[in-house]
């Protein structure tokens, strides 16, 4: 009996304690209504932001604060919406965190801020992206033909079947990882951070990366049309998949430090430089 | 009070009526009543006049002129003006960040254009040279397309260059990017300090190889590539300081 009861006063203490902590927390709604083209900022030090595609002519946002150490401001003007929260006297990145839900038109334009995070994290939206943060974890999935445009200091990123973007990417030392991605032009730079690519390199883009020390490793299907050109100025560069040869290639031709070719029909130019990192191609279908 | 009271006494009291002995003249002389009416008739009139109806400028400049000649007006003298100083309050801001941040992409810059204007080092990558670094074996299916095996560059003696940056100035001002940071958001240093270190080294490598070969145009892109991944963190720190 005496268990019994040390059990029931444990789990009331639990239960109290989430009750006090759910108390704490501040939730908000907001319902903005826009007529054309959206542009919807959120600027935020500590927080997760989700934005997924709602109806059209309205942008709905949840926000939940966790205490009074933080306040979120929000305006609209016209077709512009802004939200932000910043600290108040004692905040930090436990009380400060607020955590953003947002849906909105899809053909939205889209600025999202995040100092620590955790995430920044967007879906199936056909409008421009603009991804900034230190820390926070970067994910954008299934969008396509906007501009995308992605900062962080070293939070990883990945983008997944963002298709027919204009991609910019840079990192300082987060890793990038890119699992069907194409456009008209990708680039992609980090200084210690690892890039990974997965996909054919389509629709006759023109593919940057760039790296100080982090490695660059592509997967690509038997498909795949491209133009490729890799050097590192001082680390090792390896192909698994045999190239055309090509009259006038980009680099110096320095074994073990570039390689280049072409592949099917190379309507796409994929360049892959790096300065001490190493550089691999490989088959898709015969990864290690 | 009598009628040479009164042309003394007139302009200050023609428009008021609190002066009972000037009114009580008026009423019995009838000259100064009219020389009174006369006067308000023309200060009515001269109200409605129109600028239309103003002299041209070149008439007052040619009084002024007369005027002068005959000694009656002299040039005003214009009081030269000191400098005021104003104290100025001292707030430390970290805007600072902003002057720094571009002074780093300006300096990047400066550097690799003045490499550029440089005369091409005779160790470029098409004169055959001494191998020293053994180069990775090639894979085993590498094929007969490729391109035949080129030495390794040798490394030569650095040149002498004036132009790089001073390491002194880029220390200081990360030094004090890093104070502020500290202060600002210190549970953050950790992240910034290592990125700071991974770019500065970035620089390092970037600058010491174009020191060593001058025109390579892709160690110059490197390098540009690197001032901007640095002032990309000196604006993360200016709005975390925010």
């Amino acid at each position: 009996m005496d268990r019994m009861q040390r059990t029931t006063i444990a789990g009331l203490a639990i239960v109290a304690c989430v009750a006090i902590v759910a108390a704490a927390e501040t939730k908000k709604e907001f319902r903005f209504s826009v007529n054309g083209r959206a542009n919807v900022s959120v600027d935020t030090p500590y927080g997760t932001v989700t934005v997924k595609p709602g109806v059209a002519n309205q942008v709905l946002v949840t926000a939940i604060l966790a205490s009074d150490r933080v306040e979120l401001d929000n305006g609209q003007k016209g077709n512009r919406i802004e939200l932000e929260s910043h600290l108040l006297k004692g905040g930090d990145e436990q009380s400060g965190r607020v955590d953003y839900e947002l849906t909105v038109p899809p053909d939205t334009t889209v600025s999202l801020r995040s100092t620590a995070g955790p995430s920044l994290s967007v879906e199936r939206l056909r409008g421009d992206l603009r991804l900034e943060g230190a820390t926070a974890k970067v994910d954008v999935r299934n969008c396509s033909y906007g501009h995308v445009h992605i900062r962080t200091m070293n939070g990883p990123i990945t983008l997944t079947q963002v298709k027919n973007a204009h991609v910019e990417v840079t990192s300082i030392s987060g890793d990038i990882h890119l699992n069907s991605v194409d456009g008209q032009l990708v680039q992609v730079g980090t200084t210690s951070g690892r890039i990974f690519y997965d996909g054919d390199f389509g629709l006759a883009g023109d593919y940057t990366f760039t790296t100080h020390s982090g490695d660059i490793e592509a997967l690509i299907p038997g498909g795949t049309s491209a133009d490729f050109n890799a050097h590192s100025v001082q680390g090792h560069v390896q192909s698994d998949i045999s190239l055309s040869p090509k009259e006038h290639p980009m680099f110096p031709a320095e074994l073990g430090r570039s390689f280049f070719g072409t592949m099917g029909k190379a309507a796409s130019e994929v360049v892959f430089k790096s300065f001490s990192g190493r550089i691999r191609l490989k088959h898709a279908d015969k990864t290690n | 009070m009598n009628c040479t009271d009164v042309r003394r006494v007139l302009p200050e009291v023609m428009d008021s009526a609190q002066d009972t002995e000037f009114q009580a003249h008026l009423k019995s002389c009838p000259h100064c009543s009219e020389l009174v009416a006369d006067l308000e008739w023309i200060a009515s009139e001269a109200r409605l006049l129109a600028e239309a109806d103003e002299p041209p400028a070149r008439v007052w400049v040619r009084i002024a002129a007369e005027l002068k000649a005959e000694g009656l007006i002299h040039e005003a003298e214009v009081p030269r003006l000191r400098p005021v100083l104003v104290p100025q309050r001292r707030r430390w801001s970290a805007w600072w960040l902003v002057p720094v941040a571009a002074a780093l992409l300006a300096a990047g810059s400066y550097v690799i254009n003045r490499r550029a204007e440089q005369p091409v080092a005779s160790n470029t990558v098409s004169k055959p040279e001494t191998p020293q670094v053994a180069v990775a074996t090639p894979p085993a299916n590498q094929p007969a397309s490729q391109p035949v095996p080129k030495p390794a560059r040798k490394a030569s003696s650095p040149q002498v260059v004036s132009d790089v940056p001073s390491i002194e100035a880029d220390t200081l001002d990360d030094q004090q990017l890093m104070q502020e940071v500290s202060t600002r958001a210190p549970h953050m240093r950790a992240s910034y300090e290592n990125d700071l270190r991974s770019v500065n080294a970035y620089i390092r490598d970037a600058e010491a190889y174009l020191q060593q070969h001058p025109g390579d145009e892709e160690a110059r892109q490197h390098l540009m590539d690197a001032y901007e991944q640095k002032a990309f963190l000196y604006q993360m720190a200016l709005q975390q300081a925010q």
